[in-house]
C-alpha cells in the first residue's frame, strides 16, 4: 500500500515542483499539461530510435526547455498574457505531437516499445524525492532562489536594485519545463508506450497541488503525498467496498477539496486567536 | 503584486503576437487535415456511396481498423461502390452533429459505423435526414426501417476470456500464484460491461472452479495508462495473476504492470499477443472485419433486412479465441490449449449455450 501511495504521488510531485518554481517567480504555468505531453512523446521517440533510457531521459529534459522557451518568448519578451500562452502551449502540444507521430512513425495512435521502457518501478519516486530536495534547497538556500521568489512577490524591489525580473521568471519556466518533461518521459517509459492523452490531466492536478501545499516545496510534497494516499485508497476500495466504482473514482478529488477547505479554515481560526 | 510589472500591449505587438499564434494554430490544423484523411475522387454517376463514420480515430483502434477493412473489402468486389472514411474524434458529444452533417451532405447512400451508442444517435439523425441508411456494428436497435444493427454475443466472448483466465490461475504456469483470483479492468462502467461482459467473465471462470474470485475495477476513462498501471498493480498485490483488460489506451498500463510483476494479461476483441509476447497470453476475438464485410456486401446487393437486429456468436464464426498464434502456443501449456479447443467446440455445437442479453431490456 505504501508503494502504491508513493507511485501515485511521485509523478504529481515532480510536475508540481517545477510548476511551483515558476509560480513563485510570478508566472503561473498553465502549460504543464503540454510540457508533459512533449516529454512523453520525446522519451518514447528516443527509445524507439535506440537511445538508452538514461540518455533518453536526459535528452527529454532538454526537450522540455523548448516549450518553456516558447512560453517565455511570448509571455516575457512579447508580453502576451501568461494564461493564454499556457493554454496555447497545451493546444499546440496536443496538435503537434500527433503530427510528429504521423510523420516519424506513421501513426497518430500509440507508439509502443515491445520490451518496455527500461526504467524501474521506483524511478519516478527516486526522481521526485531528488527534485524535492533540489527545489527546496534551490529556492531557500541560494541567491538565485531568493531573487526568483522576490521576482514573484516584490518585482519592483528587484528592479530597483538593478536585477532583472524576467530572467528569473524565465528560469522558473525553464525549471518547470524540465521537471514536467522528465515527468512525461518517466510516465511514458514506465508504461512502455506513448499514447494520445497520456498526460491525463496531471498538469492541472499539479497546479492544484501547488496551492494545496501553500506554495512551499515541503507543503507541495505533503499535498502530493496526501493526494496519492487518497487515490491509492480509492483504488483499493474498488476491491473491498460495495460501492459502485464510478463513485469511488471521484473520491480523491472530493476528499482533497474537503481536506483543503478544512485545513484552510482551521489555519485561519488558529491565526486569529489572540496571543 | 504579481503580474503588475507586465507592461501594456501596443497595437503592433498585438498584431505580431496574433500572427505568430495564427502560424501555430495552422500547424495544429495540419494535424486535423491528416486526421481527416485524403480526399477521394468524386464517385461516378449511378454509384453506391458508402460513408464509414468512425466514432474515434482508426489508427490504434483494432475495432475500427476491422470496421474499415471489412467495408473496403466488400466495396472492392463491386466497381460502382465508393467508400469514404470520416473520423468523429474522441469527443463523444460531437458525434451526433458529425453524423448529422455526414448524412445531410447527400453524399452517402449508406453510413456504416460501430459503437454501442451509435444506434440511438443514428435513430435521431434518421428522424431529420431522409433517404440515408445506417448499418451499425456492435449495437442493437429494432424497428427503424432505415437502420440495421449487428451485435456480437459478448457474453460468449467474455465467457471464453473468463474460462481461459480460470485455467491460467489454477495452472502451474510460471506467473500463476496459488490464489484463485483473476481480474477485469474496464475503462468505464456501461450496461454491456456490467450486465454482459462481467457476468460472462465470471461464468467462464466459475466453470473451471466456482471458488475463483473476480476482482472487477474501473479506470474511469479510456486513455489513462498511468492510472491503469497503478490499478493493475493493486489488483496483482491482492492476488490476481491474470487480468482481462478492456480499457482502451489504459491496456498498455496493465501490460506494463504485468511485465514488472511477472503476471499475465488477456486481450479483448483482437489478437494482442504481439503487444507483449509472454505477457499477453490470451485473446478472445470479435471478427468484426468478417461480419462487416458480409453485411456490406448484403447492403450493396439490397439484401439487408432493414429494421431488424442480428446477433452473431461463436457458432457464426463471429466470436472466438485466437488459439493459433505462435506466441500463444509458446506461452501456454498444450493441455490448456486443448481445454480451450474443447470449450469452443461445445459453444459451436450448442452443448453450451449462452444467450446474449439485450442491454437495457
Amino acid at each position: 500500500m505504501i508503494g502504491q501511495i508513493l507511485q501515485s504521488s511521485s509523478l504529481l510531485l515532480l510536475i508540481a515542483l517545477g510548476g511551483l518554481v515558476s509560480e513563485r517567480s510570478g508566472i503561473l504555468n498553465i502549460g504543464l499539461e503540454g510540457f508533459i505531453t512533449v516529454g512523453a512523446f520525446v522519451a518514447i521517440a528516443l527509445r524507439v530510435s535506440g537511445v538508452p533510457p538514461v540518455a533518453a531521459l536526459a535528452l527529454t529534459a532538454l526537450a522540455g526547455l523548448l516549450p518553456a522557451l516558447l512560453f517565455g518568448l511570448f509571455a516575457l519578451r512579447w508580453d502576451a498574457n501568461p494564461f493564454i500562452v499556457g493554454l496555447a502551449i497545451n493546444l499546440l502540444a496536443a496538435g503537434v505531437t500527433p503530427l510528429m507521430s504521423e510523420v516519424f512513425f506513421g501513426t497518430r495512435g500509440s507508439i509502443r516499445l515491445s520490451g518496455g521502457g527500461g526504467v524501474g518501478i521506483w524511478s519516478v519516486s527516486v526522481t521526485a524525492v531528488v527534485a524535492l530536495a533540489v527545489v527546496h534547497a534551490g529556492l531557500y538556500r541560494t541567491l538565485p532562489g531568493l531573487r526568483l521568489r522576490i521576482a514573484g512577490e516584490q518585482p519592483e524591489w528587484l528592479r530597483a536594485h538593478g536585477a532583472g525580473v524576467r530572467r528569473y521568471q524565465l528560469l522558473g519556466l525553464l525549471v518547470s519545463g524540465v521537471t514536467a518533461s522528465i515527468a512525461g518521459g518517466l510516465l511514458s517509459l514506465r508504461i512502455g508506450a506513448y499514447l494520445p492523452n497520456v498526460s491525463a490531466g496531471r498538469g492541472w492536478i499539479a497546479l492544484v497541488i501547488i496551492y494545496l501545499g501553500y506554495r512551499k516545496p515541503l507543503g507541495v510534497g505533503a499535498a502530493a503525498l496526501f493526494f496519492g494516499l487518497v487515490e491509492a485508497m480509492a483504488v483499493r476500495a474498488q476491491a473491498v467496498v460495495a460501492v459502485p466504482p464510478t463513485v469511488l473514482l471521484a473520491l480523491p478529488y472530493v476528499v482533497t477539496v474537503f481536506a483543503f477547505v478544512s485545513y484552510s479554515a482551521w489555519r485561519r481560526l488558529h491565526q486569529q486567536e489572540p496571543r | 503584486m504579481r503580474y503588475t510589472d507586465v507592461p501594456r500591449y501596443d497595437d503592433g505587438m498585438k498584431t505580431f503576437t496574433a500572427v505568430v499564434f495564427a502560424v501555430l494554430l495552422a500547424c495544429m490544423s495540419a494535424t486535423s487535415l491528416v486526421a481527416a484523411g485524403r480526399p477521394e475522387p468524386a464517385p461516378p454517376a449511378g454509384s453506391y456511396r458508402i460513408g464509414v463514420f468512425v466514432p474515434g480515430v482508426v489508427d490504434g483502434s483494432p475495432t475500427y481498423e476491422m470496421l474499415v477493412r471489412g467495408v473496403r473489402q466488400g466495396a472492392q468486389e463491386h466497381s460502382n461502390v465508393t467508400v469514404t472514411v470520416v473520423e468523429g474524434g474522441f469527443n463523444q458529444s460531437t458525434w451526433e452533429e458529425s453524423l448529422t452533417s455526414m448524412a445531410a451532405s447527400r453524399r452517402y447512400d449508406l453510413i456504416v459505423t460501430s459503437n454501442p451508442s451509435m444506434p440511438q444517435l443514428a435513430e435521431a439523425v434518421a428522424a431529420v435526414v431522409p433517404d440515408v441508411q445506417f448499418l451499425i456494428m456492435d449495437g442493437h436497435l429494432t424497428g427503424n426501417e432505415r437502420i440495421h444493427t449487428i451485435l456480437f454475443n459478448q457474453r460468449e466472448q467474455a465467457f471464453l476470456s473468463g474460462y481461459f483466465a480460470g485455467l491460467v490461475t489454477t495452472s502451474g504456469m510460471p506467473g500463476a500464484n496459488n490464489r484463485r483470483r483473476i481480474g477485469l479492468l474496464a475503462g468505464q462502467e456501461y450496461p454491456i460491461m456490467n450486465e454482459v461482459i462481467l457476468v460472462g467473465y465470471r461464468e467462464g471462470a466459475h466453470r473451471v472452479d466456482p471458488q475463483i474470485a473476480v476482482d472487477f475495477r474501473v479506470l474511469g476513462n479510456w486513455f489513462d495508462a498511468g492510472q491503469a498501471q497503478e490499478i493493475a498493480a493493486d489488483m496483482m498485490t491482492l492476488g490476481s495473476d491474470v487480468i482481462l483488460t478492456i480499457a482502451g489506451g489504459g491496456n498498455q498500463g496493465v501490460v506494463s504492470a504485468a511485465r514488472e510483476r511477472g503476471t499475465y494479461v488477456l486481450w479483448y476483441d483482437d489478437t494482442g499477443y504481439d503487444e507483449a509476447p509472454g505477457i499477453v497470453v490470451g485473446s478472445s476475438l470479435v471478427r468484426q472485419d468478417n461480419a462487416t464485410y458480409h453485411a456490406t456486401v448484403a447492403a450493396i446487393r439490397g439484401e439487408i433486412p432493414w429494421g431488424t437486429a442480428t446477433i452473431l456468436g461463436v457458432a457464426d464464426d463471429a466470436v472466438g479465441f485466437d488459439l493459433e498464434h505462435p506466441e500463444f502456443l509458446a506461452a501456454v501449456p498444450p493441455h490448456l490449449v486443448g481445454e480451450m479447443e474443447a470449450i469452443l467446440h461445445e459453444l459451436r455445437t450448442g452443448q453450451v449455450t449462452l444467450e446474449m442479453p439485450i442491454p437495457g431490456q
